[in-house]
């Protein structure tokens, strides 16, 4: 029963977003000329779409936090680190939610330094150390053992340089078109462009396909 | 130590001059949208493109709603971002510039967009401040996608939506400001003109500034990122070197 729930209104959705995309805006005059009459209850179903989607900002937090409250009410093995979490999550929402408060100067300090003291250094930091794993794995992935990665390198080099100031700086002296800039921008204009063009229509084949499984119940996990 | 070493930018791309002359081409009672959908993990590139549009928009004296359809931190640093320009160039809040907050799109990026599109009011009832958005004297102007000269959409790797449900269903031209690594897959649309133009990375930015001539974060980034490129250049060349000598020594071991 709350498959076919489920199915129902994924099947009542999809139809409401299809038809209102497919039909025109305004019907021929032949046929009245009425205007498309989904169209006024588009917002409407998206506000629903939205508050269904913020459903989850409340499910993830709890889940975490049932996960969380049951390592360290059991003592499990990682008890030190759920309770750095359920402090934060603690924390996190009275600074964030008690605005008007009395003691709003304290709850602004709060968040201040939970937020940008440690929320975005620790973001900051962590996607920084993906430079390094960058160049780590550069180090390792880009060996030249066949024409195809040479040719992969070379281009590699081309872009890397030709997006970037130093690759002006490198061949200022040569005449434009032989510039890195330029011969990167004709790898990325031109043969990259058209690899991309048949990767969307690829993708866009694919994903009309599984739209529309998922839509009539076909997909594995449906109906 | 590189970041204040400043190199500048060479003459702009076709897609940066693009995004510049959509601008250029914006009368003065027009207003542009900002979908401002970055945090601090994409702020090495997206803040400095985000940065050199609002000043080029504060130059012209254009007008400017900013929206946030990626993450809730996102409002928090276009505000941070806004701020201290719309100050220095006496930009009034609600007026002349509005930070509309996050619009949760989870659950489908399309829709909202389409829905945004047709009807903002229906969508953002009030700011980042909690003012209703009926209130606020810019917005009164701003009802449907059809009141914007243009959208800006700068983040990790703006969705090709807003091109399907902006540009494609009402003509609005739409731009995007995008990490360095992800603009190969938008090469297509500025080629079919479907995008009116795209900043990519601090390279972008870059370019932008050397346009109004306001040289800002993005110049003194992209040299960073110059010497970030030469580190992974120079990593795979010492890599491949490695590689040779190990397999030259295993053929003369045996």
């Amino acid at each position: 029963m709350r498959r076919r729930v489920v199915w129902l209104l994924t099947f009542l959705g999809g139809l409401f977003y299809l038809l209102e995309f497919l039909l025109p805006a305004r019907a021929p005059d032949w046929l009245g000329g009425f205007e498309n009459p989904l169209t006024p209850c588009l917002p409407s179903v998206t506000s629903l779409l939205v508050v269904v989607g913020a459903m989850a900002f409340l499910l993830g937090p709890l889940n975490l936090a049932r996960s969380h409250l049951g390592t360290l009410l059991r003592r499990r093995p990682g008890r030190l680190e759920s309770l750095v979490f359920l402090v934060f999550l603690v924390a996190s929402i009275v600074a964030a939610s008690c605005e008007g408060a009395d003691i709003h100067w304290a709850l602004d300090a709060l968040y201040n330094a939970l937020f940008y003291g440690v929320q975005t250094a620790f973001f900051a930091s962590s996607m920084a150390l993906l430079a390094f794993y960058l160049v780590s794995a550069a180090h390792r992935a880009f060996r030249i053992n066949n024409l195809e990665a040479g040719l992969m390198m070379a281009s590699a080099v081309v872009i890397l340089l030709g997006q970037v100031p130093l690759g002006d700086w490198l061949t200022q002296a040569l005449p434009e078109s032989l510039q890195l800039r330029h011969a990167a921008q004709w790898i990325l204009a031109v043969p990259n462009t058209g690899v991309q063009r048949a990767v969307e229509i690829g993708v866009c084949g694919g994903a009309f396909a599984a739209g529309f499984r998922q839509w009539l119940g076909l997909g594995a996990r449906a109906g | 130590m590189v970041i204040l070493i400043p190199m500048p930018a060479g003459s702009a791309s076709r897609a940066t001059r693009g995004l510049y002359d959509a601008i250029e081409s914006c009368p003065a009672d027009g207003i542009v949208m900002i979908d401002s959908s970055w945090d601090q993990g994409m702020r090495a590139e997206n803040a400095a493109q985000l940065e050199c549009v609002v000043r080029h928009l504060c130059q012209r004296r254009i007008r400017f709603v900013v929206t946030s359809l990626g993450t809730v931190f996102s409002p928090e640093f276009a505000q941070k971002t806004i701020e201290p320009i719309a100050a220095e160039v006496g930009y009034v809040y609600g007026r002349d510039w509005v930070n509309t907050g996050y619009v949760q799109s989870a659950s489908g990026l399309a829709p909202v967009i389409d829905s945004l599109a047709r009807d903002f009011h229906k969508i953002r009832q009030a700011d980042v401040r909690g003012t209703p958005i009926g209130d606020l004297p810019l917005m009164q102007h701003v009802r449907t996608i059809r009141d914007i000269h243009l959208v800006y959409v700068v983040t990790y790797a703006p969705s090709p939506e807003w091109i399907s449900f902006v540009r494609g269903q009402f003509g609005t031209p739409v731009a995007f400001g995008c990490m360095s690594i992800m603009a190969p897959n938008y090469y297509t649309y500025i080629d079919s003109k479907q995008l009116s133009g795209m900043l990519i990375g601090n390279r972008g930015a870059a370019e932008y500034e050397a346009l109004i001539r306001a040289p800002s974060l993005g110049t003194r980034l992209s040299m960073a990122a110059s010497f970030g490129n030469l580190a992974i250049i120079l990593a795979s060349i010492v890599g491949n070197l490695g590689m040779w000598a190990a397999l030259r020594a295993r053929r003369r071991a045996t």
